[in-house]
């Protein structure tokens, strides 16, 4: 027998679907989320204020939230940079490190120099380190044809490696009481506090997603880089090289990745761990998706994830088991991802035999 | 022969009736008719957009008809899923091919079926003594990444084999083959339908279907026009009027331009291969002067798509060369094209012509665009007058200048494509099938405005699959077939069946 409901495509997309969809979304996981909560004995309602409480409603709850979104926001805004060209960059994981290490490497040399050179530097190492991380994929992409996906994703491997190695090995720092963790940074390396847990990394995030969020939608580069993913004969025939769009696209997608590195290097930790990248570039897949690839929508959507993920780890406090919070969250998200599908797809009523199909949802 | 003695002693292996399938602004297939005898090779022929491909997608279990009855072997059939037909016989072999290259042959034939990894050895001599049985050559231990479009075909005719299929859908089967590849495919056909297998081949190539087939059914624009005619008895020149219509209507009936100037195109001697290395274009001359329009005529896919994009910069040129206007552009890109005066409208509005997912003002200015910028920035005002200026002037239907390309109707994408393409003054247009699923009217404005531009002097290269708008348009009618240019007709004095039969390769004395 076939399946009783069909999808099919709409005619054209939903208008203003998309915020549309994501709130319906969200409100059909939470619900599904109230059905599980119920089971495990807890009350929906207090564990869901507890959750919006802990990410918006205090000061700190507010810079927990924004500083989780710093990162988000950045290999979010890194991966979605591609993908507005249809390129998958599954490596900004690995670009984090590459990032990370690299400042790391500028604070070695330049211990001496005062906070805001040595900042600097270290961040624009960062830059450079995920570019280069994401230089072979790029050539090798735009050159041959290889596919980005495969290799962004492995180098995340070797970018492990790395970081492991010189973290246990040359890097190790001698006081560490043996711990695979790099010598302290210089302590003027330091990104500014600017109020509870937040630094200046927040206003550096915030400019850069601002900057490319208007860039990319404004300028004629954006505009070439739209043509391009949405059909490649059009931008052929518009005089855009395919090459060295697909290369520099990728290049900045790394750097930018690595200036989500660089950050969480100099503003959240004191020195290279290996963890540093905390599968950050991973969620940015996520973050990049429910912005639907385009740059100017991910600091929402990060901010909102952050949000989410503080949540779930507040309402640890109030005895929802870990595994429960990490559901909380993954339908939140799935409910928000697939309920994009609505804005270009409407579900219809299969009736039996084959006589026409009805509109079950607008 | 005749329908009712088959179906007293032997029910049709398939007999699809009255089938509708709808989709968002297009009826794929509107009330279609099939029916086809077993141990037969069946042709279904039609232009792109007469259903072909859906109606054997309803076959295959694709698509679910919104009306109309599927039997086969004189059983009614209600597949929800593909997997269902193949269950029921019915395997189709997709032009694009559904294979794992890392995989060898025979896994890739018993790909599905119940694990059975470890019998790998016994796989790969079931599937070798099937292929010997009908006579297809391949090696089973060989990876598919290593073979050839013709071997990789053969590999799916043995998955479908593989799963006993009764009846084989292949959809344009030789796109992808070399002559002798085609060849060798038309003996396995026939070998498979000597075992009593029905093979329904779906082509638009006249000589193949002559060559291999036993009966043909013709669609056109959805419906069946010509049921299983027995194919010894058709003379190619009728099938191609079949498949491109009768003559209807003619919409304008051109003043012919008595003065033609200068040659403004010149292609000499152009030649193209495609990705596969197939030579698509031959030795291909011709000149469109100002204020002329050349139309060039054939069934589709013989060759006239890479010659329009040869023209326009989009395709590599083997050989030969393209002179607009006294100066030679084989190796410039096609924006240089465009500044050097050539204007295209390519048979694929959408994705060559136009980016689906991009809004209408961004589309508007995809030739443009660099000299409305401020600084790295787009200038939004310019780009909005430039792109309301376009839709003013060509009547373009659309809601928000804000919404998706995509979303816009043939006749609108149309009328927005061909407006950009003509605002900086040209002097050559490429047009290919520019009126093809448009409405009445879209379809006679885009021709007037054809007109009018060759009236102003710009030379017209019109390519099109619609017999009347090329008898009503041109000055000079050309005829492609397999890549050359086998007839040249003056409109006036010739008539469908003369070009018909020269489309269907069946060269009579022109002048």
């Amino acid at each position: 027998m076939a399946a009783p409901f069909a999808f099919e495509k709409r005619d054209k997309p939903l208008r203003g679907g998309q915020i549309r969809a994501f709130v319906v979304g969200v409100v059909v996981a939470l619900l599904l989320g109230s059905i599980l909560l119920l089971i495990a004995g807890h009350d929906p309602i207090t564990i869901y204020t507890k959750m919006f409480d802990s990410a918006f409603g205090s000061r700190r709850g507010i810079s927990t939230t924004l500083t989780r979104a710093v990162p988000l926001g950045l290999a979010g805004l890194a991966v979605a940079v591609a993908g507005s060209m249809g390129l998958w960059n599954i490596g900004a994981e690995g670009q984090i490190i590459a990032g990370a290490i690299a400042g790391a490497w500028v604070a070695r040399l330049g211990g001496d120099l005062p906070g805001p050179a040595l900042i600097t530097l270290m961040l624009l190492g960062a830059v450079v380190g995920g570019g280069l991380l994401a230089l072979g994929p790029a050539i090798a992409r735009a050159s041959l044809g290889v596919n980005e996906i495969i290799t962004t994703l492995m180098l995340n491997e070797v970018a492990i490696r790395v970081v492991r190695y010189l973290v246990n090995g040359p890097w190790k720092d001698p006081d560490g009481n043996n711990f695979p963790i790099a010598p302290e940074l210089p302590d003027q390396s330091a990104l500014p506090a600017l109020f509870e847990r937040s630094n200046i990394g927040l206003l550096i995030a915030a400019a850069v997603l601002l900057g490319f969020g208007v860039y990319t939608a404004r300028s004629a580069w954006g505009y070439e880089l739209r043509i391009a993913g949405s059909s490649e004969k059009a931008a052929t025939y518009a005089g855009i090289s395919l090459k060295a769009k697909v290369f520099t696209v990728l290049v900045l997608s790394g750097a930018i990745a690595g200036l989500a590195g660089g950050i969480e290097l100099t503003g959240s930790s004191d020195r290279l761990v290996e963890g540093v990248a905390n599968g950050w570039g991973y969620a940015g897949i996520i973050v990049a998706a429910l912005a639907l690839m385009r740059p100017s929508g991910v600091a929402a959507v990060a901010v909102a994830f952050g949000a989410v993920q503080v949540g779930g780890l507040s309402i640890q406090t109030l005895g929802v088991p870990a595994a429960i919070a990490s559901i909380l969250q993954a339908l939140i998200l799935f409910g928000a991802l697939s309920a994009a599908v609505f804005t270009n797809y409407r579900l219809v009523r299969r009736s039996s035999g084959v006589t026409t199909a009805t509109v079950a949802t607008s | 022969m005749s329908t009712t003695t088959t179906t007293t002693t032997q029910p049709a292996a398939v007999e699809l009736t009255d089938i509708w399938k709808r989709f968002p602004g297009v009826i794929a297939n509107a009330g279609a008719n099939l029916v086809v005898r077993p141990g037969t090779v069946h042709a279904v022929l039609g232009e792109n957009g007469a259903g072909k491909t859906t109606l054997m997608n309803v076959l295959a279990g694709v698509y679910r008809p919104e009306e109309g009855t599927v039997r086969l072997r004189g059983e009614v059939q209600n597949f929800a899923n593909p997997a269902a037909a193949i269950g029921a016989g019915v395997v189709m072999v997709h032009q694009e091919f559904r294979l794992i290259p890392t995989f060898t042959v025979a896994e890739n034939v018993a790909l599905g079926e119940s694990p059975r990894i470890l019998a790998r050895r016994s796989i790969e001599d079931a599937v070798g003594e099937l292929a010997e049985r009908f006579g297809l050559a391949t090696e089973p231990s060989k990876e598919v990444w290593q073979l050839s479009m013709g071997e990789r075909q053969r590999v799916e005719i043995l998955k479908a084999l593989w799963r006993d299929a009764k009846v084989l859908i292949l959809d344009e089967p030789t796109a992808v083959l070399t002559p002798n590849e085609a060849t060798e495919l038309g003996r396995i056909v026939a070998t498979m339908a000597a075992d009593g297998r029905s093979i329904i081949f779906i082509s638009h190539k006249l000589d193949e279907v002559t060559e291999f087939c036993d009966e043909a059914t013709v669609l056109r624009g959805g419906e069946t026009v010509a049921a299983s005619l027995p194919v010894d008895a058709l003379d190619a020149g009728r099938l191609a009027e079949l498949m491109v219509g009768e003559a209807t209507e003619v919409s304008i009936r051109r003043q012919r331009s008595t003065v033609v100037g200068d040659p403004v195109l010149d292609v000499r001697r152009l030649s193209v291969r495609d990705t596969h290395g197939v030579a698509v274009v031959n030795d291909v001359s011709l000149q469109v002067g100002a204020g002329e329009i050349v139309g060039i005529a054939g069934v589709a896919g013989n060759g006239q798509r890479p010659l329009s994009d040869a023209i326009a910069g989009l395709q590599a040129i083997e050989d030969g060369s393209v002179v607009l206007d006294g100066a030679d552009i084989t190796s410039e890109k096609p924006r240089a094209r465009n500044a050097a005066g050539l204007a295209y409208v390519p048979e694929d509005r959408l994705g060559v012509g136009l980016a689906p997912k991009l809004n209408v003002v961004e589309n508007s200015i995809l030739r443009s665009y660099r000299s409305l910028t401020n600084g790295p920035f787009i200038d939004r005002g310019a780009a909005r007058a430039s792109c309301e200026a376009l839709v003013e002037t060509y009547s373009v239907k659309v809601g928000q200048l804000e919404a998706p390309m995509a979303g816009l109707s043939g006749g609108n994408l149309q009328r927005l494509l061909v407006g950009r393409e003509l605002a900086d003054n040209p002097t050559v247009v490429v047009a290919a099938q520019p009126t093809r699923g448009l409405d009445v009217q879209g379809v006679a404005a885009i021709q007037e405005i054809l007109v009018e531009q060759s009236r102003s002097g710009v030379g017209i290269l019109l390519i099109s699959e619609d017999l009347d708008e090329l008898l009503a348009l041109s000055d000079r009618l050309l005829v492609m077939h397999e890549g050359s240019v086998v007839a040249e007709f003056d409109p006036d004095e010739t008539s469908r069946t003369q070009v018909g039969a020269a489309m269907a390769g069946a060269v009579e004395d022109t002048h």
